[in-house]
């Protein structure tokens, strides 16, 4: 196995699908979101979204907060500080296995 | 999905004016500026005195940094009442970390926003050429004569639209153009004595509010309150 082989296969399998990795990305460029906004932003449904915002609260990438906006109930979401780390050495791991590509820098 | 451009932090940044809230209150709050000063103007006539042309523009200004103080608050308040949660919410990164250095350093000219860029620096970039514009041409002083309406006018107008055109929330160069000759039209219209001040502000205040109102006619139009109160995940 390459060292790029193995750096692949380290990649944090929770962040790296698609939807999540859009979630984690939304989240980390804000302090926090609630669910429509992750929703549009996203182009997810509810349940899709509903299913991944799950997995990365289960993993304690996600903080997940209900309360209230006036009298409108809100769920807010925003990366723990495990989040995000994790996002960070994915992103780090990532961007090493782009770069000895060739294909990023 | 559309193509990703930007940083969803500028994204979210942006999406504070989605509604035209912000250029709205600060439309009002320019009229409600011109309309206190046309009251200075009439009550205390004339040309400088101490201390009293002085307390005038330190109830301007005083006006300004109330604003700057309370807006983000208020206009919290009426994002709730109003335009929530048709779109969502989301909160942009905190502007604790970069504030005092931007006011300190007035690095709101410089044309890269910062990394954690933040909703405020529209704020601050759009209330800076008023507070610099106040400055430069003191309430009861004109020695410009008819030219003062266009000049201060054309000033704010372009003022804004520079200062603000690599921020999250750029005004367009025809919404600036038609302000400036908004303004260029008193050069041929008489201007009473007592509104020549704030006339600039007032055009200012009106043009953005207009503005202001039509973008939030056009998103509560174009979003309707969805079914469930937030599309409440499960």
């Amino acid at each position: 196995m390459t060292d790029q082989a193995q750096e692949i296969a380290q990649l944090d399998r929770t962040i790296h699908e698609p939807a999540r990795l859009t979630i984690m990305l939304i989240l980390d460029g804000v302090n926090e979101a609630d669910f429509l906004y992750l929703q549009r932003e996203g182009g997810f449904t509810q349940g899709n979204l509903s299913g991944h915002l799950t997995k990365l609260e289960d993993a304690g990438y996600v903080e997940i907060e209900k309360k209230f906006k006036g009298k409108v109930p809100l769920t807010l979401c925003r990366l723990t500080g495990e989040g995000k780390a994790a996002f960070a050495g994915y992103s780090q791991r990532m961007m090493g296995v782009l770069k000895g590509n060739g294909s990023a820098g | 999905m559309t193509q990703q451009t930007v940083s969803y932090g500028r994204r979210a940044a942006t999406y504070w004016f989605v509604d035209g809230l912000p250029e709205l209150l600060f439309g009002l709050m320019l009229i409600v500026m011109a309309g206190v000063a046309l009251l200075l103007s009439i009550r205390t006539p004339g040309p400088w005195k101490w201390p009293w042309r002085a307390l005038d523009l330190l109830l301007i200004y005083g006006g300004l940094v109330l604003y700057l103080v309370y807006e983000r608050g208020i206009l919290d308040f009426l994002k709730v009442r109003l335009t929530y949660p048709r779109t969502g919410y989301v909160q942009a990164p905190e502007e604790k970390e970069w504030r005092v250095e931007t006011v300190t350093t007035l690095s709101l000219l410089r044309p890269e926003p910062p990394p954690k860029e933040n909703v405020s620096f529209f704020r601050l970039r759009t209330v800076w050429p008023v507070l610099m514009a106040v400055l430069l041409f003191p309430i009861h002083g004109n020695p410009i004569g008819r030219w003062f309406v266009p000049c201060v006018t054309t000033a704010l107008a372009v003022a804004l639209y520079v200062v603000n055109r690599e921020s999250e929330r750029p005004y367009r160069w025809w919404s600036a153009l038609i302000l400036a000759v908004a303004g260029l039209v008193f050069a041929w219209a008489p201007v009473p004595g007592p509104l020549q001040w704030p006339l600039p502000f007032l055009l200012t205040g009106v043009w953005m509010a207009a503005q202001g109102a039509y973008t939030l006619v056009h998103y509560l139009r174009t979003n309707p309150l969805p079914r469930t109160a937030e599309g409440v995940r499960a």
